[in-house]
């Protein structure tokens, strides 16, 4: 589903990925790993358009997009839930999602998803009426996905799912997030720090270090890889 | 002293009219655009022309006017302020406060050539029209119909912010312009729209400032900084209290006037704006 | 602090040409013409290092401009003292107004506090108009013995004065500390500059050399009317002349201003005030454009052409002055 031909990207004429290529498998979770600084979100931000590669190519089921401005990627089918969440921190949930609903085709059927993202994350909906910025940071992260479904994407990109959450609450938000890819088929794109808990998700994964791609594999044999034993899991280990 | 407050919120009304593109773009945008005064003066022109070549009655003419400053407003933006999207939030308040007052410059002075700096005012036959209300309180024709105009705008503007997806949209851009793209959002084309949109509410100000009052090509200046006191006085982005503000103004001149005359009345206003940014500045 | 010996004698050069310049080509008209040059020249410059050094854009100079006016009507005009003493003690008055303002006014945020000067400058000239409605003269004694040269070598002499002084500021540490506030006022806060103080002085000489301005404007004119004392056009030319020739560049208000003035003479015999707008468009332009403003295009002109040439150049810094 998503292609990336050896992409370049820079933020203020720093060069933060380098030659990196990967692919998104349709109806599958594909991880990418690293460390602080690696460029994780880098990569997903010029996946969603906030950032243009220089040289290089994304292809989204053969379409090109790293041309196309942030919200027509949007149109096409890629949601993100940001780094940070980033919601609407004086908008209530309620209009969080609607406001996730935002493209036209979304529109149509905004209610039907709200029921739907209601069902997997049941907190929001006695919350609906909440100002977003009072929720706690588990909450957000609900929010921040269940908003990023609204638009019924074909891609999910996740970026720091596990960011400032306990560890409940992280293993509560990642069986969501598979029970959302089972149920609906949707192709998740997840980038993370925390190397155990998403390997564990995910069918495939990337190993991102200083811009590079150094490794993937099947997420079950990384997760068993003498490296990636060696050099993360005392890291991110939960 | 009744009859003071009635001039005051009569007055209000219409500095919250003046006032209220300027605050919501700056809320929502963060452009300072201080040529939003020489809007209100092209507003009031374009009112005087559709009287006297037309004859269209002014309010009448209102909505022709806000196409009018719509496009301008438009083409504003696209062509000047929309450069200026990209710099952090301090320089693009300075900078677009500078674009602002070149812009002044142009307009004031493309208007004088144009149209000479003679006094106009559009006067209908309605314009001394008053109302005995009770014993010794008067109301005007033309400060009823502002009135309700500025209470149309308020109500209209509410629903778009609150019921509408693009009033949506305005609001969420304003707090995270990235996520706002993200949810497909075309924020580029929706500041584009809401520049134009205040472009046009100064427009109407226009129209009733030409009736109301008189326009001539540098009035932009005064109705300029009659509308930053307000955006002083109310904070940022809310819509009732720019016209609260609007008539606290009003009325606060009008006790000067009626205690001091007529002579310090400008100072009114900008005194109070001092005193307000003394008290920031103590913070 | 170095002086470059090719910057001397380049000044020098000037300055024997604009001394000489009245007593061989001038007209009246020409020398009027200068005279309003070296005031706007003064009026920019004094902007600028608030403004384009100092990162603090202040919308009301008029205010500083009108007092100093007034105070050098009133003391040499009306009470008699001799020039010496009242032209100073214009630029002084302005001090002390400017001084009463900045304590709590340098603490807003960069458009509060223009816009608070704006309407400081506004209030001056309504109060000053309503005690002033008349317009005031030169008493008639000093007409007879007026003299516009002598109003030329003065206008002159400020103008090199406050060149010469500006650049003595922006080549020593206060200038340094002015340009840090002005790149990043909070990152310069954590490493030390105490950040009013290097406002506040800023003021002082933008304050102090309006004021001059205004003594000199007050000795040149004939008649005024206070009110105009205080009209927004002695803040707006001026800051749209440095800004244009180069905000934040030590030659960019002369040059700004030259372009203003000429500008201005093109004009008014056809379209009169009309050179506003071209310079209102040029101002624009370099807001959004070319921040460095002419003295920025120039450099980029004799670069490309020196790359043309070939001529190997000295490593190129951004053309506003850095530390």
């Amino acid at each position: 589903m998503l292609e990336i031909h050896e992409i370049d990207v820079y933020r203020r004429d720093i060069q933060i990925l380098r030659s990196v290529s990967l692919a998104a498998r349709e109806g599958k979770i594909t991880a990418l790993l690293g460390s602080n600084g690696a460029g994780k979100t880098t990569l997903l931000m010029a996946i969603s358009g906030l950032l243009k590669p220089r040289t290089g190519s994304i292809w989204l089921n053969g379409i090109s997009i790293d041309r196309q401005p942030v919200h027509k990627i949007v149109e096409m089918g890629i949601s993100m839930v940001p780094e940070g969440r980033r919601l609407f921190p004086e908008m209530s949930v309620f209009e969080n999602l609607e406001l996730g609903a935002f493209t036209r085709k979304a529109r149509d059927t905004k209610d039907q998803m709200m029921e739907e993202v209601f069902e997997i994350f049941p907190i929001l909906k006695t919350r609906s009426t909440q100002i977003a910025g009072t929720l706690s940071g588990g909450e957000q992260q609900m929010l921040a996905i269940a908003r990023g479904l609204m638009s019924r994407p074909r891609l999910l990109l996740i970026d720091e799912l596990s960011w400032g959450l306990a560890p409940l609450m992280i293993q509560r938000i990642s069986e969501a997030i598979n029970q959302i890819n089972t149920t609906m088929g949707l192709t998740i794109f997840i980038v993370e720090q925390n190397v155990s808990m998403t390997l564990e998700m995910a069918d495939y994964g990337y190993i991102l270090e200083n811009g590079r791609i150094v490794g993937e594999g099947e997420a079950r044999q990384l997760l068993e890889s003498d490296e990636v034993k060696d050099a993360y899991l005392s890291i991110g280990d939960v | 002293m009744a009859q003071v407050i009635i001039y005051g919120i009569i007055s209000g009304a219409f500095y919250g009219l003046a006032a209220i593109g300027l605050s919501l773009v700056f809320g929502v945008m963060r452009h300072l655009n201080i040529a939003h005064g020489s809007l209100i003066m092209i507003g009031g022109f374009a009112a005087y022309w559709f009287f006297h070549l037309l004859k269209i009655d002014p309010f009448v003419s209102i909505p022709f006017v806000m196409v009018i400053l719509f496009i301008f407003g438009a083409l504003l933006y696209k062509g000047l302020f929309s450069h200026l999207d990209k710099l952090p939030e301090g320089q693009k308040i300075d900078n677009s406060m500078l674009v602002g007052f070149g812009l002044i410059w142009i307009i004031d002075n493309l208007a004088t050539l144009l149209w000479t700096s003679d006094v106009r005012a559009v006067t209908p036959s309605y314009t001394g029209k008053v109302w005995q209300v009770v014993p010794g309180l008067r109301i005007s024709f033309v400060g009823l119909i502002i009135i309700g105009i500025a209470l149309l705008v308020i109500f209209s503007l509410h629903l778009l912010l609150t019921r509408t997806y693009f009033g949506k949209a305005v609001r969420a851009t304003a707090q995270d312009r990235d996520a706002g793209n993200l949810m497909g959002i075309n924020v580029a084309r929706t500041y584009l729209i809401f520049f134009a949109l205040s472009a046009a509410l100064a427009g109407v100000a226009g129209v009733l400032a030409a009736v109301n009052y008189s326009v001539h090509p540098m009035v932009g200046f005064e109705w300029l900084l009659k509308a930053t006191i307000i955006l002083v006085l109310a904070g940022v982005g809310k819509i009732g209290p720019v016209f609260a503000a609007g008539v606290l103004l009003g009325i606060a001149e009008g006790i000067s006037v009626y205690f001091v005359g007529a002579t310090y009345r400008e100072v009114v206003g900008l005194v109070i704006f001092i005193l307000v940014l003394l008290r920031r500045s103590m913070r | 602090m170095e002086i470059s010996k090719k910057i001397l004698v380049l000044s020098g050069i000037v300055l024997l040409l604009l001394i000489l310049f009245p007593l061989l080509l001038g007209t009246e008209h020409t020398v009027n013409l200068f005279i309003m040059l070296f005031i706007t020249i003064i009026l920019a410059q004094s902007w600028n290092i608030l403004g384009g050094y100092t990162g603090q854009v202040s919308l009301g100079n008029a205010a500083f401009f009108g007092i100093g006016a007034l105070s050098f009507h009133f003391l040499a005009w009306r009470w008699g003292l001799p020039f010496f003493f009242a032209l100073p003690a214009s630029g002084i008055a302005a001090v002390i107004l400017g001084s009463f303002i900045g304590i709590p006014a340098l603490r807003l945020k960069g458009a509060y506090f223009a816009i608070g000067t704006l309407a400081l400058a506004e209030v001056l000239g309504i109060t000053v108009g309503n005690i002033f409605p008349m317009a005031v003269y030169i008493p008639t004694a000093h007409i007879t013995t007026y003299k516009l040269l002598s109003r030329y070598y003065l206008g002159l002499t400020v103008a090199m004065l406050t060149q010469g002084v500006a650049y003595l500021i922006i080549k020593s540490k206060v200038g340094l500390a002015m340009m840090a506030i002005r790149d990043d006022d909070e990152a310069a806060d954590t490493s030390g500059v105490n950040l009013f103080k290097y406002k506040f002085i800023s003021l002082v000489f933008s304050s102090f050399f309006s004021g001059l301005a205004g003594g000199v404007f007050a000795f040149y004119q004939i008649s005024i009317m206070p009110s105009f004392l205080f009209s927004p056009r002695w803040t707006f030319e001026p800051l749209v002349a440095a800004s244009v020739g180069g905000s934040g560049t030590l030659l960019g208000a002369v040059i700004g201003s030259i372009f203003l003035i000429i500008l201005q003479e093109l004009f008014a015999l056809t379209l009169g005030k009309g050179y506003l707008i071209i310079f209102g468009a040029m101002f624009i332009c370099v807001i959004l454009f070319f921040p460095s403003g002419l003295v920025e295009i120039s450099r980029r002109i004799r670069k490309s052409f020196q790359m043309r040439i070939g001529i190997p150049k000295k490593a190129e810094f951004s053309t506003k002055e850095r530390g």
